[in-house]
C-alpha cells in the first residue's frame, strides 16, 4: 500500500514510517498540512495519515480542501485531542476514523489497512463469504459449510465486522469503537469473553479455527 | 504631565463635547433674541417716526409752510423723542433740532436713513447712538426729516445678549471645572481597576479591586473584575495540582519501568536473560502507564470542567442495557450470577460517553472483586427525589465504612485488591464524572455478610434527572 504520513513531528513521522514500511507499506511523509496538500493532490494514495494539528494548515483545514476537490481517499486523523466533540470534528471534515495518541503500533496498522480494504469493497452487499463462513445481511443468517449459526445480535454485528475485515488483524479497541461504539478501554477483558462465545459458536465442530488471536494486536478472521 | 492625560479621559472629552452643543445652543439662542428683539425696535421706531411725520405733514396742510415750521420749532424744544429738520426745495435747513438731514441726496417723494448719533452723555464722554430717520418732499416742494434714536431700544438688546454672553462664559468655566473634576474622579477609580489588571498581567491573580460600596457600575465592574480573578486563581490552581498529581503518579511506574530495563541490560550482558521478552516487558509497563496518564487526564479535565463537555438527553436504561451487554459474559465466565434491573424510559441529560465509563468501571470492579458464585446486579431506577441513580451491588468483599471516603481518592488501592489489575482510579473517575453532572457517587453496603461472603458493595451514581 502508498501512504501518506502528514505529521509535523519529524521523531513521531519517522517512526511510524519506519514501522509502516517494515509492514510491507510504502511511506511518503510530509511535514505539514500544505505540503500534505499537495502531495496528496500528486499522488495516488491508499491511505493518507494526517495529524490534527499542523503549522500552516492543520489537518482538519487540510482534508476538508481535499474533500472539497473531489479526493476521496481514506483519511486516519491522529490526535492528541480526543474527546467526542473533536472525534465528531473530524469525521465531519472527512475523516474516514481517528485515533488518539498514543497508540499501539498494532492498532494504526490494523486501521490503516482495515481503510485501505473498505475502500475496495465500496458497494452494498447483502451477502458476505469468507471461506466456508457465509453471511446473509438481509435474512440475518449465518452458515458454515452449509450449517446454520444461531447468533445473538451482538454476536452477528461482531462477526460481520470480522467478515468485512478477514484476513487483516482488528484491535479490541476497533470492535468497541465500531461494534459497541464506546470509545473507552474496559479494564477487563471483556471483548475477550464475547470473541471466546462467537469463537465457540462459529469454530467449534470444524477442524480449521477461523478466528484467530493475533498475540500483542487483537484478532484476525481466516478463511 | 498631567493635564494632557486628564484631557485624553473619556469623562472629559465627554464634557468637551457637551459644552460644544451647550454654546451651540447658547449661539443660536442668542440669535433668535437679537434677531427677535432688535428687528422689533427697529420696526417699532419706524412706526413711531412715520406716525409723528404724518402728523406734521397734516399741520402743513392745513397751515401751510409757516405752520409747519412753527410747529417743528414748539416740538423741537418739547421733550419730543424725535429728532426734526425742515428744509426748503434746495436743501437748506431752515428749522429744527439738527444742523444736516443724515440722508446724503435728497428723495423726489421719500426715502429712510439709519445713521449715528454723536451726543455728549451726561459724564462727558462722547457716545454715538444708533438713529433712524424719513425724509419726505413736502407737497410745495420742501423737505421734512423726522428721526428717532433708537439707542434707547437697543440698548436693552445690547443688555441682554452681553448679559447672555456673561452666562456662557461662567456656563464653560464651570463646565470645563466640573469635566475636570469628574474626569479625575473617574479616572482615579479608572486608574484603581487599571492597577488591579495589570497587577493580575505581572502574575499576581490575587490582586483585587476595591469596592467603594457606591453600588454604581464602577463597583459593579470592580465587582465583575474581582470574581473572574477568583475563578481564575482557582482554575489556575486546581490546574497546578492536578499538574503536580499527574508528576507525582507517573514517578512510580517509570523509576519501576526504568529499574526493569536496566535489570533486563545487565542480565542481557552477562549472556543471560531474553531481550524480546524484556521489551515485551517494558512495551507492557508503557502501555499500562499510558492508560493511568489518560485516565488521571480525564479525571483532572473533568474536575477542572465546571460542568461536563457535549451533553444530551439520552435514556440512561437503554445505555446501561448496553453496558450490561458487555459486561454479561465476562461476568458469567467468572461464575457470577449477573442481573440487571432497568426501570425503562427515563431521561437524563449528560456525556453518554463518561456516564458509560463510569458505569463500566463500576462494572469492571464488581466482577473483579466478587468471588465465583456471587452475584453482581446493574439497576437503574428514579428515586422518588426526582434522581437517576445508576448503581451496582455486588456480594464481594465490599469496602469499611471507614475507607469508603478514601477509596474514591486517586491511586488508593485497598489492601485486599492489590493483587487484582487495576491502578486505583476506577473509581476516582466515576466520582469525577459524577461531579461534573452535578451529581454524586454513594457507597454503600452491599446485600450484607452471608455465607462466610459478603457483605457486599452498593455503588450508585446518582444523577440530577432531566
Amino acid at each position: 500500500m502508498r501512504l501518506l504520513i502528514v505529521e509535523d513531528d519529524a521523531e513521531a513521522s519517522e517512526a511510524m514510517s519506519r514501522g509502516l514500511t517494515e509492514a510491507g507499506h510504502e511511506c511518503v511523509v510530509a511535514p505539514d498540512g500544505e505540503a500534505g496538500f499537495n502531495a496528496a493532490h500528486k499522488g495516488k494514495f491508499d491511505v493518507l495519515i494526517v495529524d490534527r494539528m499542523m503549522p500552516k494548515l492543520d489537518g482538519v483545514a487540510m482534508v476538508e480542501m481535499l474533500r472539497k476537490e473531489g479526493e476521496q481517499t481514506p483519511v486516519l486523523f491522529l490526535s492528541a485531542l480526543g474527546e467526542i466533540s473533536h472525534r465528531v470534528e473530524g469525521l465531519r471534515a472527512g475523516g474516514d476514523d481517528y485515533l488518539v495518541k498514543p497508540y499501539a503500533f498494532a492498532e494504526l496498522i490494523a486501521r490503516v489497512e482495515a481503510l485501505a480494504r473498505r475502500r475496495e469493497t465500496g458497494s452494498v452487499q447483502t451477502l458476505l463469504r469468507v471461506g466456508d463462513l457465509e453471511m446473509d445481511l438481509i435474512g440475518r443468517e449465518v452458515r458454515r459449510r452449509g450449517q446454520e449459526i444461531d447468533l445473538q445480535p451482538r454476536e452477528f454485528q461482531l462477526l460481520e465486522f470480522l467478515m468485512r475485515h478477514a484476513g487483516q488483524s482488528v484491535t479490541r479497541t476497533m470492535l468497541l469503537e465500531r461494534v459497541w461504539e464506546y470509545h473507552f478501554d474496559p479494564q477487563t477483558n471483556v471483548i475477550d469473553v464475547h470473541i471466546s462465545r462467537l469463537r465457540s459458536k462459529i469454530d467449534k465442530g470444524f477442524d480449521r479455527p477461523m478466528l484467530q488471536t493475533v498475540r500483542g494486536a487483537g484478532y484476525r478472521l481466516e478463511a | 504631565m498631567r493635564l494632557p492625560r486628564l484631557v485624553r479621559t473619556t469623562p472629559f472629552q465627554m464634557t468637551l463635547l457637551f459644552l460644544g452643543l451647550f454654546a451651540a445652543a447658547a449661539f443660536a439662542f442668542l440669535a433668535y433674541i437679537y434677531i427677535a428683539t432688535a428687528g422689533e425696535a427697529a420696526r417699532a421706531a419706524d412706526a413711531a417716526i412715520l406716525r409723528e411725520a404724518r402728523s406734521l405733514q397734516q399741520v402743513y396742510a392745513q397751515g401751510g409752510f409757516n405752520a409747519l415750521n412753527d410747529a417743528v420749532i414748539e416740538r423741537s424744544s418739547s421733550t419730543r423723542p424725535f429728532l426734526y429738520l425742515v428744509m426748503d426745495a434746495k436743501g437748506q435747513p431752515v428749522s429744527g433740532s439738527i444742523a444736516k438731514s443724515p440722508v446724503e441726496k435728497a428723495p423726489d417723494q421719500e426715502a429712510w436713513a439709519s445713521f449715528g448719533l454723536t451726543e455728549t452723555d451726561t459724564d462727558g464722554s462722547r457716545v454715538r447712538r444708533p438713529a433712524r430717520g424719513l425724509e419726505e418732499r413736502l407737497p410745495g416742494g420742501e423737505l421734512l426729516f423726522v428721526g428717532a434714536d433708537v439707542g434707547e431700544a437697543q440698548g436693552y438688546v445690547v443688555k441682554i445678549v452681553n448679559a447672555l454672553w456673561g452666562a456662557a462664559a461662567l456656563v464653560i468655566v464651570l463646565g470645563l471645572a466640573g469635566g475636570v473634576f469628574v474626569a479625575r474622579d473617574v479616572s482615579r477609580n479608572m486608574n484603581a481597576l487599571t492597577d488591579v489588571i495589570n497587577a493580575a498581567r505581572m502574575g499576581d491573580l490575587g490582586a483585587r479591586a476595591r469596592l467603594r460600596g457606591a453600588g454604581d457600575e464602577l463597583d459593579e465592574l470592580a465587582a465583575g473584575l474581582n470574581d473572574m480573578l477568583e475563578r481564575l486563581q482557582r482554575s489556575i490552581a486546581g490546574l497546578r495540582h492536578a499538574g503536580d498529581a499527574i508528576a507525582h503518579d507517573l514517578r512510580s511506574p517509570l523509576t519501576r519501568l526504568r529499574a526493569r530495563m536496566e535489570a533486563a541490560l545487565i542480565e542481557t550482558e552477562a549472556g543471560r536473560g531474553d531481550p524480546e521478552m524484556a521489551l515485551r516487558q517494558a512495551l507492557d509497563d508503557a502501555d499500562g502507564m499510558l492508560r493511568t496518564f489518560g485516565a488521571v487526564l480525564a479525571i483532572a479535565r473533568l474536575e477542572a470542567a465546571a460542568s461536563a463537555p457535549d451533553q444530551i438527553s439520552f435514556d440512561p436504561s437503554e445505555l446501561a442495557a448496553g453496558v450490561a451487554e458487555l459486561y454479561e459474559p465476562v461476568s458469567e465466565e467468572k461464575g457470577l450470577d449477573f442481573a440487571a434491573e432497568l426501570g425503562g424510559h427515563l431521561s437524563l441529560r449528560g456525556n453518554r460517553d463518561f456516564i458509560a465509563q463510569a458505569l463500566a468501571n463500576l462494572l469492571d470492579n464488581a466482577v473483579k472483586y466478587t468471588p465465583a458464585g456471587g452475584a453482581v446486579m446493574l439497576r437503574v431506577r428514579r428515586r422518588t427525589s426526582g434522581e437517576i441513580e445508576l448503581s451496582v451491588t455486588d456480594t464481594g468483599p465490599g469496602v469499611p465504612e471507614a475507607d469508603r471516603e478514601r477509596v474514591v481518592d486517586r491511586f488508593v488501592r485497598l489492601e485486599n485488591s492489590r493483587n487484582a489489575p487495576g491502578a486505583g482510579l476506577g473509581l476516582s473517575l466515576v466520582a469525577a464524572v459524577a461531579r461534573a453532572h452535578g451529581g454524586r457517587l454513594e457507597l454503600d453496603e452491599g446485600p450484607g455478610a452471608f455465607d462466610g461472603k459478603g457483605p457486599g458493595l452498593r455503588a450508585a451514581l446518582v444523577l440530577p434527572g432531566g
